[in-house]
């Protein structure tokens, strides 16, 4: 990873960027923790449908979702490139599904465009924004909003003891 | 100034000498003047003295240092035990802890004019006098020495020295040592001070007295010390001071101007104080260091990543031996031998660790027999109170949590189940009432029981009550069978106490009280007869870490049922189970038993319908309900683990555990599927 290079530019960002049924993304490299492979997941009932199972990462249990169900993309087969991304989001540590992981990136601040009001179907208030790169497209995820928001009342709505 | 650290030692210290002072006093209030009491006190309270006045909290020097001018005479005899001084002390004590959580940052301010004040009127004629003969001397005490010759007296030394031998004083070269573990040397070295200026003047140091003030020395220091005392008794009063590990005290005598040093005639009896010195010091310093738990947490975590790796290494020494068979010779062997050793000590080292984060139960026990006093005195009632195996050790985070439920009976049996002295006498009881506090271990489990032998309860009683409150209506209260009846007092809302006083209802709160104990996978159960007396039990896990559990299979997922709320598992042909209502229920030895299906819990596909279904016959309190699995894996230990905050609290989960090949298998939350099954309407349904 060019997490040991020199100096980085304030000017410029490092991107993670994995693919999601055949589009590219991209988030912040500060919120990653690690990349695994696939691994066996349990499934736990009664959590909202994006929420794969669990998994045990090195004894820690760590949540997993499935970002294709979250934004109610097509879903994709698992293939051997499929990768779950470790992220640390407001405090929890969190495993996201992706399609594969393909690099790191700098993406230089004024080349990040303001998102479209939707774009692949997924609502603007997710996104960081676009970033165009040697002529492919980049959409930068808003982590914070993307496992918070929405999911949080999803998963009040789910956690309701019934008394 | 200090440090953080400096100053949690300092409370750490501070909260145990509080405790020693505590204790001591309950001992002089039933056993009059004990000198061992007296003396125990002194040195806490002198510890204490000296610590504070050296982290600079006034307040708190100046009133032990009353308490420890109290003591002084009553050391000497001066001073008789009597109620009221014992009453003076407790409020003293109070005020420390009070100055205590002054330094912590709670927000109270303190007056301690008034305990002082009361504090003096006992000492009579005013402070005593300072033990031993001190020689005048207009010079500062801790005057800054000139340059040492290492081991030597300068001239200017002796001819002090000189000075003083003729008034009757000897001088003695004192050599302290502290032990190696000791956090708060400069704490203790200004006590050590403090004890010296007490017999003498101490005219010399090595190193200087600034550095030793500082805490700037190895492990020990060196004085010289102008007194009237003899140096055994010297010896002595050093050794009451924390953490000091040996003193030698050698007399300097000066032959022609020249320092000759004498060992003291080290007689059998100077020998043997010391030893009994030392003896009492490894009672009380158990080497021990500060862990943070989370630092526990994370080393039980690698233990279990080791467990499952030696599962691995065992599955492949399988794989290996099937590819190359026999052509493998020793290696598979050799293999298994690693791994089987490999187990051994990730085994043992769980266990390690789980000691680790084990303590006596004391730490809760001892702050009971001074409030069991104090309220007896309130109330105007007798009680001996009698504890018993404080060793017991529990984990930390049952520990924490036990506290108060315990605090919450005990006042209840004083405040409602022990009769006043007249009326014991009345119904032919001894005067005294007996509150025993017992804590005890019984297979994985420990057993605290708090009993008394007062009133008791009156099943008929309760449920009267229930009924009047509208908890039950009468019918069901009439099919209650007494037991259940005494179990109503948990059910919220319910007291029996018509004038609720400023302790407790016996009722008020107790729901309370089990959804503490329910925290911590407890179990609390109640026996009363009317008259003769309450025992209340509650049964603990060891740790909350791990517990034992049945494991089932759902589909192709394994389930893990806490086993403290296991009844019984029963197996049950599928035309066994009725229907009442849409709900599945079945007979068991005559009672009617609700079922759900765990598939229907979890949303799960369950294997094919069978003829012989697998019945796991949870209970919770008085509540059963029988839960149809796929099958039944047997029992196994398992390390509780949180979902984590993301997912937040799951119904009918309570966490997960990592099972020994790595997969994560769910653990039911027992309390929350009986809930939500609303096991009482399907009971009465049913009947």
């Amino acid at each position: 990873m060019a997490k040991g290079e020199k100096q980085i530019d304030s000017k410029e960002d490092q991107m993670v960027v994995f693919q999601l049924t055949e589009q590219t993304y991209g988030i912040d490299i500060d919120a990653v923790f690690e990349i695994i492979r696939m691994e066996a997941i349990t499934r736990v009932p009664r959590t909202p449908h994006f929420v794969e199972g669990v998994i045990n990462l090195r004894g820690k249990i760590i949540p997993v979702i499935d970002l294709c169900k979250r934004f109610n993309l097509p879903l994709t087969e698992r293939t051997s490139s499929s990768r779950i991304i470790i992220v640390d989001v407001g405090g929890n540590t969190i495993g996201m599904i992706v399609d594969g992981v393909s690099e790191v990136l700098r993406v230089p601040l004024d080349s990040i465009e303001p998102p479209p009001p939707m774009i692949h179907g997924i609502d603007a208030a997710y996104l960081r924004g676009i970033a165009i790169l040697d002529s492919r497209l980049v959409i930068l995820l808003n982590l914070e909003k993307i496992l918070y928001e929405h999911e949080q009342s999803e998963l009040q709505r789910f956690g309701i003891e019934t008394a | 100034m200090f440090s953080d650290e400096e100053i949690s030692v300092f409370l750490d210290e501070l909260e145990e000498k509080i405790q020693v002072l505590n204790e001591n006093i309950l001992v002089l209030e039933r056993e009059g003047g004990s000198q061992e009491a007296l003396q125990e006190i002194f040195r806490a309270a002198h510890t204490i003295k000296g610590s504070s006045a050296v982290m600079g909290y006034d307040k708190m020097a100046s009133l032990t240092h009353e308490i420890e001018n109290l003591f002084d005479q009553m050391r000497k005899g001066l001073l008789p035990v009597s109620g009221p001084l014992v009453d003076t002390l407790f409020m003293a004590l109070d005020t420390l802890q009070i100055l205590r959580d002054e330094i912590i940052g709670k927000d109270v301010s303190v007056d301690i004019e008034q305990v002082v004040t009361s504090l003096r009127q006992f000492q009579g004629a005013g402070s005593a006098p300072a033990p031993g003969g001190k020689p005048e001397s207009g010079k500062g005490v801790l005057k800054q020495p000139a340059a040492i010759v290492e081991g030597g007296l300068e001239a200017v030394d002796e001819d002090v020295i000189r000075e003083a031998e003729m008034k009757g004083f000897q001088a003695f070269w004192i050599n302290v040592e502290l032990e190696s573990s000791c956090q708060m040397k400069s704490v203790r070295a200004f006590l050590v001070f403090e004890t010296l200026q007490q017999m003498g003047e101490v005219i010399k140091s090595q190193p200087s007295a600034d550095d030793i003030q500082e805490g700037n020395f190895d492990a020990g220091f060196r004085v010289v010390l102008l007194t009237g005392e003899d140096p055994d008794r010297i010896r002595n009063l050093l050794m009451t001071v924390s953490e000091v590990a040996k003193v030698e005290v050698s007399q300097i005598k000066l032959a022609a101007g020249q320092e000759v040093r004498e060992q003291v005639a080290a007689g059998a009896r100077a020998e043997k104080t010391e030893q009994a010195a030392k003896a009492d010091h490894e009672v009380k310093t158990v080497q021990t260091v500060r862990v943070d738990v989370q630092k526990l947490d994370t080393l039980m975590n690698l233990v279990g990543e080791l467990v499952i790796d030696r599962t691995r290494l065992n599955r492949f020494a399988e794989i290996f031996e099937g590819r190359f068979g026999s052509g493998s010779g020793d290696m598979v062997e050799t293999m298994n031998e690693i791994s089987s050793h490999l187990g051994q000590v990730a085994g043992d080292l769980q266990e390690q660790i789980m000691k680790a984060r084990m303590l006596p139960v004391a730490q809760v026990f001892n702050r009971f027999p001074r409030m069991v006093r104090d309220l007896a005195q309130k109330l105007n009632k007798e009680v001996n109170f009698i504890v018993e195996g404080h060793e017991t050790e529990l984990d930390r985070n049952v520990i924490e949590v036990i506290g108060d439920p315990l605090i919450h009976l005990i006042r209840n049996s004083l405040d409602h189940g022990i009769e006043g002295p007249e009326e014991r006498v009345k119904l032919g009881k001894p005067r005294n009432g007996t509150l025993k506090l017992k804590a005890s271990y019984m297979e994985n489990h420990i057993i605290i029981t708090v009993q008394d032998d007062g009133k008791g309860m009156d099943p008929a009683r309760l449920r009267a009550k229930a009924v009047e409150k509208g908890l039950i209506d009468s019918e069901v209260a009439q099919r209650m069978s007494d037991p259940e009846a005494l179990n109503l007092i948990f059910m919220p809302g319910f007291s029996t106490v018509t004038k609720v006083s400023d302790l407790s209802g016996r009722g008020v709160g107790m729901d309370i009280v089990r959804n503490h104990i329910d925290q911590i996978n407890g179990i609390i159960d109640l026996v009363s007869a009317p008259g003769v007396g309450t025992t209340i039990t509650i049964k603990l896990p060891l740790t909350l870490a791990i517990i034992r559990a049945l494991m089932v299979e759902l589909g192709n997922e394994q389930f893990a049922f806490p086993l403290t709320n296991v009844v019984e598992t029963i197996s049950v042909k599928a035309e066994e189970i009725k229907k009442v209502k849409h709900n599945e229920v079945i007979l068991v030895r005559g009672r009617v038993l609700p079922l759900v299906r765990l598939s229907d819990i979890f949303e799960r596909e369950s294997c094919a319908e069978m003829d012989r279904l697998f019945v796991v016959v949870l209970g919770i309190g008085e509540k059963k309900v029988g839960v149809i699995v796929d099958k039944l894996l047997g029992e196994l230990e398992i390390v509780i683990k949180s979902l984590g905050d993301y997912l937040g609290k799951v119904p009918c989960l309570s966490g997960a555990t990592i099972l020994g090949d790595g997969q994560v298998a769910l653990i039911v939350d027992v309390r929350s599927l009986v809930k939500e099954i609303g096991v009482e309407e399907a009971v009465y349904a049913a009947s």
